[in-house]
């Protein structure tokens, strides 16, 4: 029992990083209605900027916070450069998935041509002790893990619900026509969005490294693949689907393996099925809004 | 100029390239300085025929798939199995694993019916993700991240049967060492496959795949078999990768070498994708052109950078994708022959058609 509440934890600690790789996704399905393929490594190349500026002699929380400014450059850069040219995803999905499959080589090689391919250590944010729960032993890295996870999806819903180019986001994701007529800054609305995915991709990176021991280049592929898996079930326009998607799937991932003998070597198999089976029977997801096409 | 001296031009050139081709591929294994650059260039020949496959499926059928590295594995898979355990001979390996290839394509594609563009891209690229996992649980089969090596039993000097690696020995007084019979061997499936699958473009069910592509609803209207047509792409598609995994099987496995969960990461799948966007979507020659640009860049220009920047080359290529899809949509082949179309239209500017004039 004890073992089952711990493999929970590290179900819930794990997942909650998918949820907030999640939260990028959907900040840019939203808004542009594209899958961003370079998510996990936008990511991991923040992470990398986290690790450098604390190597330098920088107090983690403080690189961590640079780090997080830093993506949100990184993001709002890439989509000025790259992105932006592309044009309408829907017309052009092949040209979508192109770019950012580019991106995702060309950031994974530029992490190692500046860092190296090697293993960079980097100490866990909320140390190494754990604290005793009914029981069993749960470390706080994974219950401050969920902690930040709150806190980013409060900030994520303030931003959304309460601020004016949250509301200018909404518009945009619902019409960008429209909204461009009514005299809402497209680009600079669908730019922040790109900044604060890859924002986030800094916060998720750094919690994650803890999971895998260290930084290095493929720190996030299998990360990105789980949090697709987590916005497939929650819906690729939900915030709350996210959260829940990310969760769900750290769950599936990490508890699954350990009993059901199929699923040892190959974690991602139950994700992938979710994926699928979504897919197949309720393509909007859990929380998503169903898409109408006119054909 | 008459329709017919028009035709006949257009024969004449399509002609002159296919012995062009043909002198090129037949010269490469003697033009090159040794052994070690044969097996370089034959190694760029199975990227050539799943970028090819891929191709069929993405760029004429507009179907995105991330996952094709994975239906490459199980080509490679499948004839490592098919050797190991029933010992056929190499060339009907070859098309078992077409044949495996076209199933689990078939299979694929069936809900790739009702999951499309971006999301399709998405399940495949979990499906590139999971394929190396699938290996590890897998292990007793496929040896896993250890590897899996083709063996066949031989009488040693001794005259005892032990087991050993194949090996691609060249045919008695030929004159060609293993480096150049294994390369003639993998050029002649590919040139195959490449025949096949222009058969396939220019025919009726070619030209339905392309008619899905552009408006699916149109085609259906049409008259066109949209699901039939979609799923037997896949198929085919899929089985053009099985065929580059047994090439890339059998190299590795003549080498003696080994093929392992660590040859068909999600790197490999994009590598198709890279050979042809570079190279020409929507074109039989792009796909080819792009595996040899890769290969160039890999075996030859990236052992002369410097140590420090050898981790560049995939920055390179990503970058090439993106320059490529921003500026030039076609590719390799496209950029030439909107240069060529440029070229051959401005002389009939400045002088004027004669087309009026004829009776």
């Amino acid at each position: 029992m004890s073992q089952f509440v711990q493999y929970v934890a590290i179900g819930l600690g794990n997942g909650a990083t998918y949820a907030m790789l999640g939260l990028g996704l959907v900040v840019i399905f939203r808004s542009t209605g594209l899958l961003n393929f370079a998510q996990g490594e936008m990511a991991m190349f923040a992470t990398f900027f986290v690790w450098k500026l604390h190597d330098l002699g920088l107090a983690l929380w403080l690189a961590l916070l640079v780090g997080i400014a830093g993506g949100f450059l990184l993001g709002v850069v890439t989509h000025q450069l790259v992105v932006r040219p592309v044009g309408d995803p829907h017309r052009h999905p092949l040209a979508v998935v192109i770019v950012t499959v580019g991106l995702f080589l060309a950031f994974n090689a530029t992490a190692s041509l500046i860092w190296g391919s090697g293993q960079q250590p980097l100490e866990n944010l909320f140390g190494r002790s754990s604290v005793n729960l009914a029981g069993t032993a749960v470390s706080w890295q994974k219950i401050g893990t969920l902690v930040v996870l709150g806190g980013v999806a409060l900030v994520f819903w303030l931003i959304f619900q309460k601020t004016k180019i949250g509301l200018a986001m909404r518009a945009v994701a619902s019409n960008p026509e429209s909204s461009a007529l009514s005299g809402v800054p497209v680009t600079r609305v669908l730019m922040i969005g790109w900044g604060l995915a890859a924002a986030v991709g800094a916060l998720a990176g750094t919690l994650t490294v803890p999971v895998s021991g260290a930084v290095d280049s493929n720190l996030m592929q299998l990360a990105l693949v789980y949090s697709f898996a987590a916005i497939t079930l929650g819906g690729f326009d939900s915030l709350l689907g996210a959260v829940v998607g990310g969760l769900a799937i750290g769950l599936v991932t990490d508890v699954l393996p350990r009993y059901v003998s199929a699923f040892e070597q190959m974690p991602l198999a139950p994700a992938f099925l979710l994926i699928l089976l979504v897919l197949l029977v309720r393509p909007e997801g859990l929380f998503g809004r169903k898409a109408v096409v006119r054909p | 100029m008459s329709a017919l001296a028009e035709h006949r031009r257009a024969v004449a050139r399509t002609v002159t390239m296919v012995i062009v081709v043909a002198a090129v591929l037949v010269a490469v294994p003697y033009a090159l300085p040794n052994d070690y650059w044969v097996d370089r260039v034959a190694g760029w020949i199975p990227l050539a025929v799943a970028a090819l496959g891929l191709n069929l499926l993405t760029g004429y059928n507009g179907q995105i798939s991330l996952g094709h590295g994975a239906l490459y594995g199980t080509g490679a898979y499948a004839t490592a199995l098919i050797l190991n355990h029933l010992g056929w001979p190499y060339l009907l390996a070859v098309v078992g694993s077409a044949v495996v290839c076209f199933v689990a394509g078939v299979l694929v594609g069936l809900p790739a019916l009702r999951i499309k563009g971006l999301y399709l891209a998405l399940v495949t690229l979990a499906v590139a993700v999971l394929f190396p996992q699938i290996l590890e649980q897998f292990s007793s089969v496929t040896g896993g991240s250890a590897g899996l090596g083709i063996t066949e039993s031989a009488l040693n000097h001794r005259g005892v049967v032990v087991e050993q690696s194949i090996r691609f020995d060249p045919p008695e007084g030929s004159g060609l060492s293993t480096a150049q019979w294994r390369y003639f061997f993998m050029v002649a499936v590919a040139v195959v496959c490449f025949v096949i699958t222009r058969n396939i473009i220019h025919s009726r069910t070619g030209r339905a795949i392309v008619a899905i592509r552009d408006n699916e609803t149109a085609a259906e209207v049409s008259g066109v078999d949209v699901a039939r047509t979609k799923v037997l792409t896949f198929g085919v598609s899929a089985s053009l990768a099985g065929v580059a995994g047994a090439l890339f099987a059998l190299f590795q496995a003549t080498q003696p070498s080994r093929i392992s969960s660590g040859s068909f990461t999600l790197l490999v799948s994009l590598y198709f994708l890279v050979a042809i966007v570079i190279g020409g979507p929507q074109s039989i020659i792009g796909p080819a052109l792009g595996a040899i640009a890769i290969g160039v860049f890999r075996d030859v220009i990236t052992p002369e950078l410097p140590e420090r920047v050898k981790t560049a080359t995939p920055l390179i290529l990503g970058a090439l994708l993106i320059v490529s899809v921003l500026a030039a949509p076609g590719g390799i082949v496209g950029t030439v022959e909107s240069v060529r179309a440029r070229r051959r239209r401005s002389p009939a500017t400045i002088t004027p058609t004669p087309t009026t004039e004829e009776p």
